[in-house]
C-alpha cells in the first residue's frame, strides 16, 4: 500500500540532516577565517624584542657613560654596520643555539635646515636576502648627539646638537 | 514502526553523528594554535622584566621560605622607572630557591588555568633556568635585559689608613661608612644606584699584611671583633650608638665573613694576616632599621694588647667615588608557557 | 499534500535545535580565537615603546638644556628636531614643553608636559623630572 505518509518520515530526516550539516559547515568555515589572526603574533614578539634590545643597547653600562647605540649613531654611515651586528648578537641571544633567523637593516632618520626629514641607510651594503616582501617589523629610538654624525649625505647644518631616530627594521628569514 | 519512519531516523541520526564527531575538531584545531599561550607568556614576562614585584620594601627576595606566602608578585626589575634592568639579587632568588611550581603560578604567571612554564635568563655569567622541558606548540616571549650586580668596596693598601702614629696600647678601629642620604640620593638613577636595602654590601679588605706593624715583627694581628653602628644625623646632638644583634651567630643569611678564607662570626677574636672580607645581605640592613637620612658604620676592632700588631685604622667612605660599580650585563628572559 | 499527518515533525526539531547548538558552540569558539588575536593586536596597536623612548627623550632634552633658556637656537632645533621627525616616521603628533626648576622635597625639578597622539592612542603626561 502506497500513500503521501510513506515519504514523511523520510522528508523530515533529510530535512533535519541538511539543516545540521549546513550548520556545521558554516561553523566550520567562519571559525577557521578568525584563526588566521594569529599571524600578528610573531610580529608582537620580534617588535617587542627589537624595541628590548635597542632600549638595551641606549642604556650605559655605568653611570654618566655614552651607550653603545649612541657611540655607534655617533660615526654616522661608518658605524652603521657595527651597529646591525651589535643589534643583531644581541637579538639572536637565547638558551641553547642563537637564533640565527633574525636579519636586520638599520636606517637613521634626521632633520634638514630646510625643515624636511630624511632617511637614510646606514647599514650598507642592503642585505642581500630582503626583498621587501618580507614580514617585517620597525622598531625605533631617539638618540641626541651633540654634533653630527660623519658620512650622512645632505645635514645642512653646520654641527649642532640635534635628536636623530635610529630605525631598525627586523625580519625573519 | 514502518520502513519509512526507521529511514527517515537513520538519515537524521548519520547527519547527528557526522556533526559531533566535526566538533571536537574544531575545538582540537584551536587549543594547539597556542594563541591564549603567547599572550599569557607576554604577560609573564611583562611582569618579569618591567615590575619590581611586590612588596617593594623590605622586597619579596629577603622573604624566607616561611613567609614566602607574603609575596604577592614577583618582578625581577630593579625599579618600575627601569624597565629591562635587573637586579641580580632578585634573579638569584627568582631561579635559586625554594619555590614550587605553584608558587610561580600565583605569583608570576597569574592564570586561571594551571599552565606548565619554562623560565630562563642567559648571557656570559648567568645561566638560570626553572621548568619542565619545551613541548611542541608553546607560547613563548623573549626580552632582552641588562643585570644590575652589587658594588664591592675592595680596600688596598692605603698610607692613610695606616697610622703608625696612635698611642700603642690604643685598639684599631677601621670604619666602613655608609651614608644612606649620599647613597640614595635621586640625583642617581635606580639602575646605577647602591642600595644596602636591597643589595648585599660588599667589603674586601686585600694586603691586610702591609697594614701590620712592620717594627714588632708582626705576621697578624687579631680581629676583636666586627660591630655596626648607626647614627641618624635629623634629631638633636646626633650620636653613633651600637646597634643590638646577634654578633656571636654565624648566619649566612644575614651575613658572611671570612678572614684569610676562613668563615667566621662577628666576634672572631682570631688572627688575621692577609685578607678580610664581609658581605653584609640586605636581609640584616633591613634588620637594622635605617632610613634614607641613616648614617651606618661598619668597625672592625683589631686589639692585641701593647704593643698593637696592626696599623689599619681609619674612616672609609662606603660611597660612589670609593666602591666598584660592575657594568650592567647584557642578558636574555626567555618565557615559555604551554 | 493531503492527507499528511505532522508525527515525523519533531525529527526536523531535533535538527533545528543541534543547528541552534552548533551556532553558540561557533561563537564561544570565536570569542576565545579574538582573545588571542586581539591581545597580540592590542599590544601592537598601543605604542608602549614608543611612548617610553619619547619620555626618555625629552628627559634627555632637559638633562641637556637644563640652563639653557628657551630662546636659544640649539635648544629650539633639537626639539624641532623631535616633533618633526616624529610626524613624519612615526605618524605621532608629538609636543613637550619644560618648565622652569620649582622646588619640591628639597630637589630642583622641571615640570615637563608631553603630549603624543598618533591618531588611535593619545597620552598626555605631566612629570617633575
Amino acid at each position: 500500500m502506497v500513500n503521501d505518509r510513506g515519504q514523511l518520515y523520510t522528508m523530515e530526516g533529510v530535512a533535519a540532516g541538511v539543516i545540521m550539516l549546513l550548520t556545521a559547515y558554516i561553523v566550520v568555515s567562519t571559525t577557521s577565517v578568525y584563526t588566521a589572526g594569529d599571524t600578528h603574533i610573531p610580529d608582537m614578539q620580534l617588535e617587542q624584542l627589537g624595541s628590548d634590545v635597542l632600549a638595551m643597547m641606549d642604556t650605559p653600562d655605568r653611570d654618566g657613560k655614552e651607550s653603545q647605540l649612541v657611540g655607534f649613531v655617533k660615526m654616522g654611515t661608518g658605524g652603521g654596520n657595527d651597529l646591525r651586528d651589535a643589534f643583531l648578537n644581541n637579538s639572536r641571544m637565547r638558551a641553547g643555539d642563537p637564533d640565527n633567523d633574525l636579519h636586520a637593516q638599520v636606517f637613521l632618520s634626521y632633520r634638514r635646515s630646510d625643515g624636511s626629514v630624511n632617511t637614510t641607510e646606514l647599514s650598507p651594503p642592503s642585505d642581500p636576502g630582503f626583498t621587501g616582501r618580507e614580514n617585517a617589523v620597525r622598531v625605533t629610538r631617539w638618540v641626541q648627539l651633540d654634533g653630527n654624525p660623519s658620512g650622512i649625505p645632505g645635514l645642512g647644518y653646520s654641527p649642532r646638537p640635534r635628536a636623530v631616530l635610529v630605525e631598525v627594521l627586523l625580519w625573519r628569514a | 514502526m514502518s520502513l519509512d519512519f526507521l529511514v527517515g531516523f537513520t538519515i537524521f541520526m548519520l547527519a547527528l553523528i557526522m556533526v559531533v564527531s566535526m566538533v571536537p575538531g574544531l575545538l582540537v584545531g584551536l587549543q594547539s594554535s597556542g594563541i591564549d599561550y603567547d599572550a599569557v607568556a607576554y604577560r609573564t614576562g611583562v611582569i618579569l622584566a618591567e615590575d619590581p614585584g611586590w612588596p617593594v620594601y623590605p622586597p619579596w627576595e629577603m622573604k624566607t621560605d616561611a613567609y614566602k606566602d607574603e609575596i604577592e608578585r614577583m618582578g625581577l626589575a630593579a625599579s618600575k622607572e627601569t624597565p629591562n634592568i635587573l637586579l641580580s639579587t632578585k634573579v638569584d632568588a627568582f631561579f635559586n630557591s625554594f619555590f614550587t611550581a605553584d608558587d610561580y603560578r600565583s605569583k608570576a604567571i597569574f592564570g586561571d588555568i594551571p599552565y606548565s612554564y619554562n623560565f630562563s635568563l642567559r648571557s656570559e655569567d648567568y645561566n638560570y633556568a626553572t621548568g619542565d622541558p619545551l613541548p611542541p606548540g608553546y607560547g613563548y616571549i623573549r626580552r632582552a635585559v641588562k643585570i644590575k650586580e652589587p658594588g664591592v668596596a675592595n680596600i688596598s693598601y692605603n698610607s692613610s689608613f695606616n697610622e703608625t702614629t696612635l698611642d700603642p696600647s690604643e685598639p684599631r678601629v677601621f670604619t666602613v661608612r655608609l651614608d644612606f642620604s649620599q647613597l640614595l640620593d635621586p640625583s642617581v638613577g635606580p639602575a646605577y644606584r647602591i642600595d644596602p636595602r636591597t643589595e648585599p654590601v660588599n667589603i674586601t679588605i686585600t694586603e691586610f699584611g702591609r697594614y701590620l706593624n712592620a717594627t714588632a715583627s708582626a705576621e697578624n694581628a687579631t680581629l676583636r671583633d666586627v660591630t655596626f653602628w648607626k647614627m641618624d644625623p635629623t634629631v638633636p646632638m646626633p650620636r653613633f650608638t651600637r646597634i643590638p644583634f646577634s654578633y656571636n651567630t654565624e648566619d649566612p643569611d644575614l651575613y658572611t665573613l671570612s678572614l684569610d678564607g676562613n668563615s667566621s662570626d662577628l666576634k672572631p677574636n682570631a688572627p688575621v694576616n692577609s685578607s678580610i672580607s664581609l658581605v653584609l645581605k640586605p636581609v640584616a640592613t633591613s634588620i637594622f632599621t635605617l632610613d634614607q637620612n641613616s648614617v651606618l658604620d661598619i668597625r672592625f676592632t683589631f686589639d692585641d694588647g701593647v704593643p698593637q700588631r696592626t696599623f689599619m685604622n681609619g674612616t672609609y667612605l662606603y660611597d660612589y667615588d670609593n666602591v666598584t660599580i660592575a657594568d650592567l650585563k647584557p642578558a636574555v628572559l626567555e618565557v615559555a608557557i604551554w | 499534500m493531503a492527507g499528511m499527518n505532522e508525527d515525523g515533525q519533531w525529527i526536523v526539531l531535533m535538527g533545528l535545535l543541534a543547528a541552534v547548538g552548533l551556532f553558540f558552540l561557533a561563537l564561544v569558539i570565536n570569542q576565545s580565537a579574538i582573545v588571542g588575536q586581539t591581545t597580540a593586536e592590542g599590544v601592537i596597536e598601543f605604542p608602549k615603546n614608543d611612548i617610553r623612548d619619547l619620555r626618555e627623550a625629552v628627559f634627555d632634552y632637559t638633562d641637556k638644556f637644563r640652563t639653557v633658556p628657551d630662546s636659544d637656537e640649539t635648544k629650539k632645533n633639537v626639539q624641532k628636531d623631535i616633533i618633526a621627525i616624529s610626524l613624519e616616521r612615526k605618524n605621532a603628533v608629538v609636543d613637550f614643553s619644560v618648565g622652569g626648576p620649582q622646588e619640591i622635597s628639597g630637589r630642583n625639578l622641571h615640570p615637563i608636559e608631553i603630549r603624543y597622539n598618533n591618531g588611535v592612542t593619545e597620552y598626555h603626561e605631566t612629570v617633575y623630572y
